[in-house]
């Protein structure tokens, strides 16, 4: 104890946080940079470069080597032995400076694709991780499934169609279903179309329309279109976007028979005193919280109203089928009502 | 070729289910819930259109209000936590008297005459009898006022307006508004609070309030707070200050024990729990009177006389085990002494020391047993004169000469200041870890729940020394 002084103590203690923090923060903790490079990196970088090419061609675009040294975030030598390698592997074919998938390497491809999106599909029914988490994790998942494993996901989440973006989940056989939509940013105004994808990609400007609180599946109408922003309304709110966030937004244009109903709003706009039906509920609630919310009566033609306000703001209790339910504002809006 | 057809069929149906698309299931589910509520429309009848009484709406008005809302729940926990308190200290007492001074030298005397072993009659008496009593004598009056007047407030539907109110400031830390009150049912117990915690639906926060839920101060630690911010920070001020300076400390580390829970909750949410299903909904329920004999009787034999039975369970093998590391000698000294002695330097650098640790470790199956075990080890170690011999736990009536005796055994106020954050921030007891682990059915969150508070406490009080000795 003779060599004790608080002083001395103190900094040893603040070392060992400063440690700790160095070995384990996000990302770049040397703990996780540790246990990802014992990982294989051969067989990631030869899968993405599968699904970079497969994506490329099937917007009629093909790469040449130097595209994909480019686009891809690892050491170039590596990038370009593995190009070689699948070559001999039959995965591409070669011609010039092009590389081009063949069958069994677009087969690859998709079958890294449907691993990929059956996974965000796991994480968006099944898990509670944030919406904006879900493509980073099912980037690093795809490479570990097993096929056998993916199809067992596949088959006890119900062989879904669509994975939580909207984009379609390949089947075993390589089947997907077809996706007809057309950008919002390319919309006439007055059009009316009903959300069904929203691109995970590039992350900042998905963050930005995740916080603009826009859901697949709702029936949006453009209302003015400029070059510096586009308006639309949807769910009794109106949403102002840039055209390069409006361009990840794909929608399917509706017949113009069918009418929009400029009525229908999303519950948590609902004001005291009045009395609104409720339409359903937004695909965006999923699993069980969808369950919980049908079992408490949330559903078509239910007549809702507001029974009880929060000196918080949040959450608000409503008065459905004689019961008094409270909901936060996040899953309220979640709700289309019709007043 | 049979099997060729079933697999031929099998395929076909996955191949149409795929076809037909996601929305079809939730069109189904949807359409069934819709057809129901049709159903009722037509032939359930209510006597009248609106069944939400007036006087409901009413109460509902003022609880929920922005100037009533509030005030008015402070209020209540305080009259709640006051009459625990306050008014457990006289059947407590009584208890400790017939259990402690009256029926122990009874016992000890029919084992004189019986001619027992001293050992046999120390070991049993003196230990697992004494530990036993401790704990029935501290815990069943608190628990036997505190649960009926938490379940009353319940019955009544008062409880899911406070879930309510606070919501919001749950959702903030990444938690669910009922854990307020499994919070507030934590400052009675902490295995009930655990237990309370069915309550919350969802899986994410039921797990954070059961991990947080030893951040609420339990009644076994009250006690303990209360004796040492009297014997130690009420002395800090002018005497006629001292009854406001010591219950202020220890509505400060209360307070300090929530401030911890909402850190705790925000970090779990977002670190560990963050891939967990997390679901939102409440029910505020109608406004009844409570059922009072009914509820006094539930409450008891469910919520009371369980959590009593577990820790009786668990307090006696610790009554044991404190009764022999004090008697069995290796070389010159005892177990105990020689544990306090190689953890006094450790303790030393958190502001605690050996005597505390020790008592901590053992006293691990119940808190109400901490100041008695201290008390009893001081006296073993220092040679001072009183208590009642070796592995006999004690306690003064007087709380000036349990200070006398703390301070012979080198307390400062730093030393009281610590074992109060130590008091708030350490493991569960173990009754309330076998109760995460009954409700959890996982090694992991059980050890999570156990370690983390005492990794917290360890540091809080290391750096609390540090900057103490730095500055004093």
């Amino acid at each position: 104890m003779n060599t004790y002084d608080p002083l001395l103590a103190l900094l040893v203690f603040l070392g060992i946080c400063l440690l700790g923090f160095l070995f384990f923060r996000p990302n770049n903790g040397w703990f996780w940079l540790i246990n990802k490079g014992s990982q294989s990196t051969d067989k990631i970088i030869v899968e993405d470069i599968l699904k970079r090419l497969y994506h490329n061609e099937n917007a009629g675009k093909y790469l040449n080597i130097n595209d994909i040294v480019r686009t891809l975030k690892q050491n170039d030598k590596m990038v370009i032995d593995s190009i070689d390698n699948m070559a001999t592997l039959g995965l591409v074919r070669i011609s010039g400076d092009i590389v081009k998938l063949t069958k069994s390497g677009s087969d690859y491809a998709l079958r890294i694709i449907r691993a990929h999106r059956l996974w965000e599909r796991y994480l968006a029914d099944k898990t509670g991780f944030n919406k904006t988490e879900w493509h980073q994790r099912a980037e690093r998942k795809e490479h570990e499934l097993s096929m056998d494993e993916t199809n067992l996901l596949a088959h006890k989440l119900g062989n879904p169609q669509f994975d939580p973006h909207g984009d379609p989940i390949p089947t075993i056989t390589g089947k997907m279903a077809e996706l007809k939509g057309v950008p919002v940013s390319e919309l006439k105004t007055h059009t009316i179309g009903r959300i069904i994808h929203i691109k995970d990609k590039p992350d900042i400007i998905y963050k930005q329309i995740m916080a603009e609180n826009i859901h697949i599946g709702s029936i949006i109408r453009v209302v003015e279109k400029s070059p510096e922003r586009i308006v639309f309304h949807s769910e009794g709110e109106a949403f102002k976007l840039a055209p390069i966030m409006a361009g990840n937004i794909t929608v399917s244009i509706l017949e113009k028979n069918i009418s929009y109903e400029e009525d229908i709003l999303r519950l948590n706009i609902l004001k005291e005193n009045e009395k609104a039906k409720i339409i359903g509920i937004s695909k965006e609630i999923r699993g069980e919280s969808r369950r919980r919310l049908l079992d408490l009566g949330f559903v078509k033609g239910a007549s809702v109203s507001i029974d009880l306000l929060n000196p918080l703001g949040e959450p608000k209790a409503y008065l459905i089928k004689g019961t008094s339910i409270a909901l936060r504002n996040d899953q309220a809006s979640k709700i289309l009502i019709k007043k | 070729m049979k099997q060729k057809n079933i697999d031929n069929i099998i395929a076909l149906s996955n191949d149409l289910r795929w076809q037909i698309g996601d929305e079809f299931h939730d069109n189904l589910a949807e359409g069934i819930y819709a057809d129901a509520a049709e159903i009722v429309k037509v032939s359930v009848h209510k006597p009248n259109g609106d069944n939400r009484l007036r006087l409901d709406a009413k109460i509902d008005k003022i609880i929920t209000s922005k100037t009533w809302g509030f005030p008015l729940m402070f209020l209540i926990l305080a009259v709640v936590l006051w009459l625990t308190i306050v008014g457990a200290n006289y059947p407590s007492s009584m208890l400790a008297e017939l259990l402690l001074n009256t029926i122990h030298p009874a016992l000890k005397g029919y084992a004189s005459a019986l001619g027992l072993p001293w050992w046999l009659d120390g070991f049993l008496i003196d230990g697992v009898y004494m530990a036993v009593a401790w704990v029935i004598a501290v815990m069943l009056p608190p628990m036997a006022i505190f649960f009926p007047l938490f379940t009353l407030l319940e019955d009544f539907g008062y409880l899911p307006r406070v879930a309510f109110n606070l919501d919001h400031l749950f959702k903030l830390s990444g938690a669910h508004g009922k854990q307020a009150l499994t919070m507030s049912m934590g400052f009675g117990c902490n295995a009930a609070g655990v237990v309370a915690t069915r309550i919350i639906d969802s899986p994410r926060e039921r797990l954070i309030a059961i991990i947080t839920n030893n951040f609420s101060l339990c009644n076994g630690r009250w006690p303990t707070q209360i004796l040492i911010a009297t014997i130690f920070i009420g002395a800090t001020v002018p005497a006629s200050f001292a009854g406001i300076a010591s219950l202020g400390a220890v509505i400060g580390v209360a307070i300090l024990g929530i401030c911890f829970m909402f850190l705790t909750s925000w970090a779990l949410s977002k670190t560990v729990l963050k891939g967990e299903v997390s679901t939102f909904n409440l029910e505020l329920p109608p406004y009844r009177p409570p059922r009072f004999w009914k509820t006094i009787y539930t409450s008891i034999i469910d919520r009371t006389l369980i959590v009593l039975w577990r820790a009786i369970v668990f307090a006696a093998p610790a009554g044991a085990v404190i009764w022999l590391i004090s008697n069995i000698h290796i070389g010159d000294l005892s177990i105990a002494a020689w544990m306090i002695d190689s953890f006094d330097g450790f303790g030393f650098l958190f502001g605690l020391n050996g005597v505390i640790l020790v008592a901590y470790i053992v006293a691990i199956p119940a808190n109400e047993i901490v100041i008695p075990t201290i008390l009893m080890l001081t006296v073993l170690v220092t040679g001072i004169s009183g208590g009642a011999g070796a592995g006999v736990m004690f306690e003064l009536d007087s709380a000036n000469a349990t200070g006398e005796i703390l301070r012979a055994g080198g307390w400062t106020l730093l030393t009281a200041v610590n074992l109060m954050l130590f008091s708030l921030l350490h493991n569960p007891c173990s009754t309330t870890i076998y109760t995460i682990y009954k409700e959890t059915k996982s090694v992991r969150w059980t050890v999570v729940a156990s370690i983390l508070p005492v990794i917290m406490g360890f540091v809080v009080t290391f750096l609390v020394a540090q900057v103490w000795r730095l500055f004093a």
